[in-house]
């Protein structure tokens, strides 16, 4: 589904980013540890398009995407959250929802005015959709207040909906559970399990390993830019030396 | 005196369009362009030669001159999506400036002694009165159209993309060509705002669209509250009608027209220091202090993450 | 046209000469560019504060050349530095947008201008009743004693702002304010001191500047706003922004261009040409001006935000 191969990035010198390959495939549920500081956000930036690499190859369903501008990568279906939630502040939860879908006719000022008809359905269709999204998170009864309004889990949930709303094959997650307290907690693993189950290709950054256990079906260890491990879960966590890379950066 | 008073109105009326128009490339674009008088003057001069030399219906013409506008709008937009802040307004200017040097001397504009002969749209005992009406109907359909544009689903998207750009982006929503539309929308409403100048009062010289009056509508937009639609309609009439009622005094012209200047520049100054927020925008969404800190904001939050 | 050995050196000589006023009025915006971080438009309405106070000095109160320069700058700095305390300062407390500052340094330099019309007529004036000046041959070479005066007080100038910005206390405030405000205050350098040092030298170059003027010719009121003040910012761009020395040259090279205008290609053609150098220079290289506001710690947003925004983004 989606593949990178050989991702290098360079931020003035430093190397973030050293020969990366990564496969996302339909069905299946990857972690990504690593330290702070390892690349792994990097690594989601340059796959949607937010960081240029400096060398190497991505395709997502066989073509090549790595010279694709970002919003083009989220239409052919690559999804993503960020590690802040970035909601849209002067929206509300449902706008935020509502001008995430992937085909967005009230883009257009051409389609506003001469396929008036076909947007005010989809308005309608996407109106019910988000509402659908929120209520999953468990946001439907705060669906006309600000972001501003909410705990910090609750905007991750939003961006969570956000990106489901969006309905890429592919969805890249960027700490989901970072920040998310008490019945959020539930709410953020229970849908995350259902995208997994529905059959996506799903990529997650995340510190909380319990939930990486529950979760996920392979990892991959990154390290100072490098990917130093990949396999099973278990066996990434029994290494004692990736152990020590990871606990060690953190004292 | 009526007379005066209908001019005014006109002017006013202008006022509305140009201030509308640059709040959708400044306010709801977001982009710190200065250089909206060049696209009046666009349409102003596109408009008043097609009618002159090849005899181009006056709609026509007029429609000509906003088209024309638009697409010279490419000019700023498409730097825009390179550099921001500061050099986006000195590239901006420096757009501006150097067409505005051009019809300063080229034979065709009427070089530095202006364009005159222009073609009058309304002819006849009524027409301030009927031209104020044809200026202020315009204003009415552009206000409620602009309305329009940013209440609905267009809207939610412009909000979106100011609010966070990437985060816009990365939902597949494409900034680039709605900074570039909204570029072209606000520059052809100045530009049809020129062509009603240019017939009205059928004199254009070059100085008119200098740097000074990039700052006139600036003000204009930010004095009512940019990113509202109201906003820049009051900040333009306001800022037409306050300077001219020094005109009652009746003073020499030698006096007249640098004291309405001073006046005038004391009162941009005045608003900028004792209204920042603008008279009719709340501080979070608009007034002078909209586009503050962009940029630090963000990396100050934790940068791309 | 003869294109002439004579001809060429003449038009070199005067170019040059004339160059004198230019290269001040570039090095003071530079300078306040550099040091404030403002885009001071507002330079033409000192320019006219200097010039109509050098005007009243000689023309209504007599007073002899020197006093009255002195009296014209005096009055130029006091006005400079209660702009950068009461203007400039108050908008950077706000953390003022890019726009706030432009439009109220815009709206400044016209009220100064409108000022000047209101109080002294819009017709064009000389500092002195007459500004004849004897000229000598040297060589095939007309030299005239203003020529010779300006030359003479536009290298005095550069080289006391070069000495006072590398010798003295004040000069190295300034310089270490300019590249990171905060990092000077934690060394105990009072920043606000900094700028209002630097709008005091950029008000003495410019009433150095007007003086040389106003002693060559006549001037309109208006003519600070409509042809200085844009050459002072193309010359800013040309030298790279934040450099006050290279600022300095470009504005030589300006004057110079547009001496041999004659020769190459009309004046108002090149002013064109310069229109279109600010844009491609901005729009096309953005990084490469960047990299020389970057080479110091990170700026302020609002007055020299980063052009390009992934240079100015940083992970937490
Ligand atoms: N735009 C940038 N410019 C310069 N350096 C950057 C940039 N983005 C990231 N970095 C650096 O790259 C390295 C990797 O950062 P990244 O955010 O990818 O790590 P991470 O694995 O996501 O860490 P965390 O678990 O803290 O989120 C860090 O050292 C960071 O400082
Ligand atoms: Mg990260």
């Amino acid at each position: 589904m989606l593949s990178a191969r050989g991702l290098t990035k360079k931020f003035g010198g430093v190397v973030v980013a050293q020969d990366l390959d990564l496969d996302l495939e339909l069905g299946r549920v990857v972690a990504l540890i690593g330290p702070n500081g390892a690349g792994k956000t990097t690594l989601f930036n340059m796959l949607t398009g937010f960081v240029r690499p400096d060398g190497g190859t991505i395709s997502f369903d066989g073509r090549r995407i790595e010279n694709m501008p970002a919003h083009q990568r989220a239409r052919v279906g690559i999804a993503r959250t960020w590690q802040r939630p970035r909601l849209f502040e002067s929206l509300t939860l449902l706008d935020n929802v509502m001008v995430s879908e992937r085909d967005y006719l009230g883009e257009s000022i051409g389609n506003l005015i001469f396929r008036h008809g076909e947007v005010e359905r989809a308005e309608d269709d996407a109106r019910d959709r988000a509402l659908g999204f929120l209520d999953r998170v468990g946001l439907a009864a705060r669906a006309d207040s600000l972001s501003t309004r909410l705990s910090y889990g609750q905007q991750k949930l939003v961006g969570l909906a956000r990106a489901l709303m969006n309905d890429g094959r592919c969805i890249l997650l960027d700490e989901p559970m970072a920040g998310v307290e008490g019945r959020t907690i539930e709410t953020m693993k229970a849908v995350v399990r259902a995208e997994a189950e529905a059959g996506k290709a799903i990529c997650i950054v995340e510190h909380n390993i319990g939930f990486i256990r529950d979760i996920c079906d392979s990892a991959v260890f990154m390290f100072n830019g490098r990917i130093v491990a990949s396999g099973s879960i278990d066996d990434l966590l029994a290494d004692k030396r990736l152990g020590a890379l990871y606990f060690g950066s953190h004292a | 005196m009526t007379e005066f008073f209908l001019t005014m109105a006109i002017l006013a009326g202008l006022n509305v369009l140009l201030a509308s128009g640059f709040n959708m490339i400044l306010g709801y674009g977001g982009l710190v362009s200065v250089a909206q008088p060049v696209f009046y003057a666009i349409g102003a001069y596109t408009s008043a030669l097609l009618s002159m030399k090849l005899g181009v219906p006056l709609p026509l013409a007029m429609l000509a001159g906003a088209a024309l506008a638009a697409i010279a709008s490419f000019g700023v937009s498409l730097p825009s999506l390179r550099v921001s802040g500061d050099y986006l307004v000195i590239a901006s200017m420096g757009f501006q400036l150097g067409i505005v040097h051009v019809i300063n001397n080229i034979e065709l504009t009427g070089a530095a002694s202006g364009l005159s002969g222009i073609l009058s749209a309304v002819e006849g005992p009524g027409r301030s009165w009927i031209y104020a009406a044809i200026v202020w109907t315009i204003c009415a359909v552009v206000i409620l159209g602009i309305r329009w544009l940013v209440t609905g689903p267009y809207g939610r998207a412009i909000t979106a993309m100011r609010n966070d750009e990437e985060a816009f982006a990365s939902l597949g929503r494409d900034a680039m060509r709605i900074k570039v539309t909204l570029f072209a929308v606000g520059s052809g409403i100045a530009g049809l705002a020129g062509a009603l100048y240019g017939h009205y009062f059928l004199f254009l010289t070059p100085d008119q669209f200098g740097i000074f009056s990039s700052a006139t509508l600036l003000t204009m937009v930010v004095v009512g509250g940019a990113a509202t639609v109201r906003g820049p309609v009051l900040g333009a009439i306001l800022l037409t009608v306050l300077p001219e009622a020094i005109r009652f005094l009746q003073l020499p012209v030698s006096i007249m027209a640098p004291l309405q200047g001073v006046l005038f520049s004391a009162l941009v100054i005045l608003f900028i220091f004792l209204k920042p927020e603008g008279l009719f925008g709340g501080t979070a969404v608009g007034g002078l202090e909209a586009w503050q800190g962009r940029g630090t904001a963000r990396s100050k939050a934790g940068g791309r993450v | 046209m003869d294109l002439s050995f004579e001809l060429i050196a003449q038009l070199a000589w005067t170019g040059l000469a004339s160059s004198s006023s230019y290269c001040l009025f570039a090095m003071a915006f530079a300078l306040v560019l550099k040091v404030n971080r403002v885009w001071n438009f507002g330079q033409a309405g000192l320019m006219v504060v200097s010039y109509f106070g050098m005007y009243t000095a000689f023309r209504l109160l007599d007073l002899p050349p020197l006093a009255g320069a002195v009296f014209g700058a005096a009055i130029t700095i006091a006005v400079a530095v209660a702009l950068e305390r009461w203007g400039f300062g108050t908008l950077r407390r706000r953390n003022s947008s890019v726009l706030t500052f432009f439009i109220f340094t815009i709206a400044l330099a016209h009220g100064l201008v409108y000022t000047a019309e209101l109080f002294f007529g819009t017709d064009p004036k000389t500092l002195f009743p007459s500004i004849i000046s004897p000229v000598r041959l040297v060589g095939p070479i007309v030299v005239s004693d203003w020529d010779l005066t300006a030359l003479a007080t536009a290298a005095a100038m550069t080289t006391a702002l070069w000495l006072f910005m590398r010798k003295t206390g004040e000069g190295k405030a300034m310089i270490a304010v300019s590249d990171d405000p905060d990092l000077a205050e934690m060394y105990g350098i009072d920043k606000n001191r900094a700028y209002a040092v630097a709008m005091m030298l950029s008000a003495v170059l410019l009433s150095a500047g007007m003086y040389l003027i106003g002693t060559k010719a006549a001037m309109f009121p208006a003519t600070p706003m409509n042809q200085f003040l844009i050459f002072a910012v193309i010359a800013t761009i040309m030298g790279g922004i934040g450099n006050v020395f290279a600022a300095g040259v470009a504005g030589v090279v300006l004057a110079l261009m547009q001496s041999f205008s004659v020769l190459v290609i009309a004046s108002t053609w090149q002013i064109l040409l310069l229109y279109i150098l600010i844009f491609v220079v901005i729009v096309i290289f953005p990084q490469g001006v960047v990299f020389k506001f970057r080479r110091g710690p990170s700026r302020q947003a609002g007055t020299l935000a980063p052009a390009v925004e992934e240079t100015g983004e940083k992970q937490a």
